[in-house]
């Protein structure tokens, strides 16, 4: 299973790469206004065909690319039940601080974990390979922490059981 | 009062319509009908090359003239069936996709797409494999069209 | 390196930049809504003028050579052409635009007389002087236009117009106004053709969004580059060759001869094309980037990296290009329109490039050996 993680990360970073080709585009539908085509879908033509790479059924990245915006979103692994709790903790105190993280959004799209929103003043301001590689360590260290911090929260379970329990003995 | 409630924007007869985009990327629309026969009759050769171990000619059939048009949804199904059923059966190597045209690479490119769109019908692994071979050939700008391309297939 | 110079004007992107006609002087907008001008000073390049009438982001500035006329657009749906009177000083004349949305794009026509206006309001305004009124006035080129008009280029015999807009099509339009020219000598492109008619649509068949657009230069023919990571060359009948490339979408074109074209965009590099025997094809990159020159002692540096800096290895986060962002703009710098022999590249890292082109020829030569 985890020989698909190269290839997976591989798949969306040349992705990345090739949706993150933004410019400053004026709206088309309200004068003097300049607003993330990809949220504000007023016009189809400036709006591209998303895409999703998937690594099996859980985890999977939509990328949407427009003429001057683009949203990523991730679904993480959740695969039992704690996973889950965790995740959607992790994910809700990110998506709390969103605007020290520059390019996140505040809440995720319908179906997936958490989302980013890179406009092109980002990509004005920082360089574009590595805002794909800060995308690519995030997924790889997201799973990690989650993976953590179940362990960690199984060890202080199991602890807190010992000790409960040794009373009775 | 009721003007309120128009959507002006959606009155202005300028506005490109999504349906129109397909036709501004030099889209042919064609008869569902006949885009099912077309496609039903390519899988019958496609599994004919399969069989006798043709994998690189049965490709090239299976992404020859997709069904793109806006109504042909269960032509466009049954060809990315049919394309999912080779790569699973064809190993990805780097000669094979120099092999081909770049029309036919991005193709192949908006397949593969496809493919993952739905990681429950097909297998992803495969997928991201035949992806990577595919990058290594023709670069980003393959994906790139994929994303500008409004034809979908 | 003798083939190229390098100035860095600003910290942010430079939206547009245009130079005077003897290069001594160049105007750029620093992404907001002034224009600085600045002259050559020995290497470097000292601001002398501010030109602040503008209330939003100025997105294209032109100098017209031979009036020395500068007009700016921006995206607050005006335009303005500056005059330089007795005093030294730039002033605004009053443009009548009439569009209501954002101004994307201006040239100056070749004879200077006239100048088109992009915009985002699916036209194109052609502006004259209109002497009665003391102001330009305009007349707007619709159809066939159904979005916004990227990039503007014209036909040097001041009549026709090549658009490329967000709609996927570019197009050659007539431009020819009644009063202000005389008749064009008939072109490849059509005999007589009033003001509006559409002489040529083209599309590059990958539905992306069209960037640039550059007639040849004898305007025999029309290159123009797609978001899709192709460039087009098209010709009067209708015939279109495309070329599609493995690389980033280009933004900008430049005709260097009749058969060269110079492309720059998200790739950070500007990039060659030759006609051979009629077909088009990728020759080389121009920007040859610099290697990263490996020290003899890695593990000193190693470690003095980790002392320093808290971590280990070489990240070094700056590309190998010259440019460090996507190049926006590539304007012609010396030679003639036949055969350019210097052009200037302008970027979102806020670069001035000026690059030589025989020099550069050489290196390659030097290196092919």
């Amino acid at each position: 299973m985890s020989n698909t993680l190269r290839p997976y990360l591989a798949a969306v970073r040349s992705t990345l790469t090739a949706a993150l080709c933004l410019e400053n585009f004026s709206s088309q539908v309200v004068e003097r206004h300049n607003k993330p085509e990809v949220e504000a879908r007023s016009s189809s033509e400036v709006v591209m065909n998303p895409l999703i790479i998937s690594r099996n059924e859980n985890e999977k990245v939509m990328i949407e690319p427009s003429v001057n915006s683009i949203r990523i979103s991730i679904r993480i692994k959740q695969a039992d039940e704690i996973e889950t709790i965790l995740c959607k903790k992790f994910t809700r105190f990110m998506m709390l601080r969103a605007e020290n993280f520059i390019i996140l959004r505040r809440k995720p799209i319908d179906g997936y974990s958490i989302s980013f929103l890179i406009t092109n003043s980002h990509t004005e301001q920082m360089y574009k390979h590595k805002l794909v590689d800060f995308i690519i360590q995030f997924m790889e260290e997201v799973d990690k922490e989650i993976s953590e911090m179940k362990l960690s929260l199984n060890a202080r379970a199991r602890i807190v059981a010992e000790s409960y329990l040794s009373q009775f003995d | 009062m009721s003007f309120r409630s128009i959507d002006v924007d959606a009155l202005d007869e300028d506005i490109l319509l999504p349906d129109e985009l397909f036709a501004f990327s030099n889209g042919i629309e064609i008869d569902p009908e006949t885009a099912l026969n077309n496609v039903k009759s390519k899988e019958v050769e496609v599994r004919n090359l399969l069989t006798r171990g043709d994998t690189s000619n049965a490709l090239i059939k299976a992404i020859e003239n997709p069904p793109y048009g806006l109504f042909t949804i269960e032509a466009k199904d049954l060809n990315t069936q049919i394309v999912m059923e080779v790569l699973n059966s064809t190993k990805a190597t780097v000669e094979f996709v120099k092999s081909l045209a770049t029309e036919q690479q991005d193709i192949l490119m908006k397949y593969i797409y496809r493919g993952m769109a739905s990681p429950d019908l097909y297998n992803s692994a495969v997928l991201l494999n035949w992806h990577e071979k595919l990058t290594e050939v023709a670069g980003v700008g393959c994906i790139v069209r994929v994303i500008t391309d409004r034809k979908a297939v | 390196m003798s083939s190229t110079e390098v100035y860095q004007l600003n910290f942010g992107p430079i939206t547009a930049h245009s130079f005077n006609k003897d290069r001594t002087q160049v105007a750029i907008c620093p992404n907001n809504n002034e224009v600085q001008i600045y002259t050559k000073a020995g290497k470097s390049w000292n601001l002398i003028h501010t030109l602040a009438e503008h209330d939003k982001l100025i997105t294209s500035i032109d100098w017209a050579p031979e009036s020395n006329r500068l007009v700016t657009s921006s995206q607050d749906r005006n335009t303005y052409v500056w005059n330089l009177d007795e005093t030294g000083e730039w002033k605004p004349t009053l443009v009548l635009l009439r569009i209501n949305r954002a101004a994307t794009f201006v040239r100056w026509s070749p004879n200077e007389n006239k100048f088109a206006v992009a915009s985002g309001a699916r036209v194109i305004a052609i502006c004259y002087f209109d002497e009665e009124h003391n102001w330009w006035t305009s007349k707007h080129l619709k159809k066939p236009i159904r979005s916004t008009v990227l990039s503007l280029d014209w036909h040097p015999n001041n009549t026709l117009l090549a658009s490329g807009s967000a709609d996927f099509k570019a197009c050659v339009i007539s431009a020819f106004i009644k009063g202000v020219d005389k008749r064009p000598p008939p072109t490849a492109w059509g005999e007589k053709f009033p003001f509006n008619t559409v002489l040529g649509e083209f599309s590059n068949g990958s539905g992306g969004w069209i960037h640039s657009v550059a007639f040849s230069p004898s305007g025999e023919a029309l290159a123009f580059a797609g978001h899709d990571s192709e460039i087009s060359i098209a010709y009067p009948g209708g015939a279109i060759k495309n070329i599609r490339l493995t690389g980033l979408p280009y933004l900008s074109l430049l005709w260097t001869s009749e058969d060269k074209i110079i492309a720059a965009g998200y790739d950070c590099a500007p990039v060659l094309f030759e006609k051979a025997n009629e077909e088009w094809k990728l020759s080389r990159i121009i920007d040859a980037g610099k290697k990263k020159v490996m020290g003899e002692s890695t593990a000193f540096n190693r470690f003095r990296d980790w002392d320093s800096k808290g971590r280990g290895g070489s990240e070094d986060s700056e590309l190998n290009t010259i440019h460090q962002n996507t190049i926006t703009s590539i304007r012609h710098y010396a030679g003639t329109r036949e055969n350019v022999t210097h052009f200037s590249t302008s970027g979102l890292d806020g670069k001035l490039v000026t690059w030589d082109l025989e020099s550069l020829e050489n290196q390659f030569r030097n290196l092919k050996v």
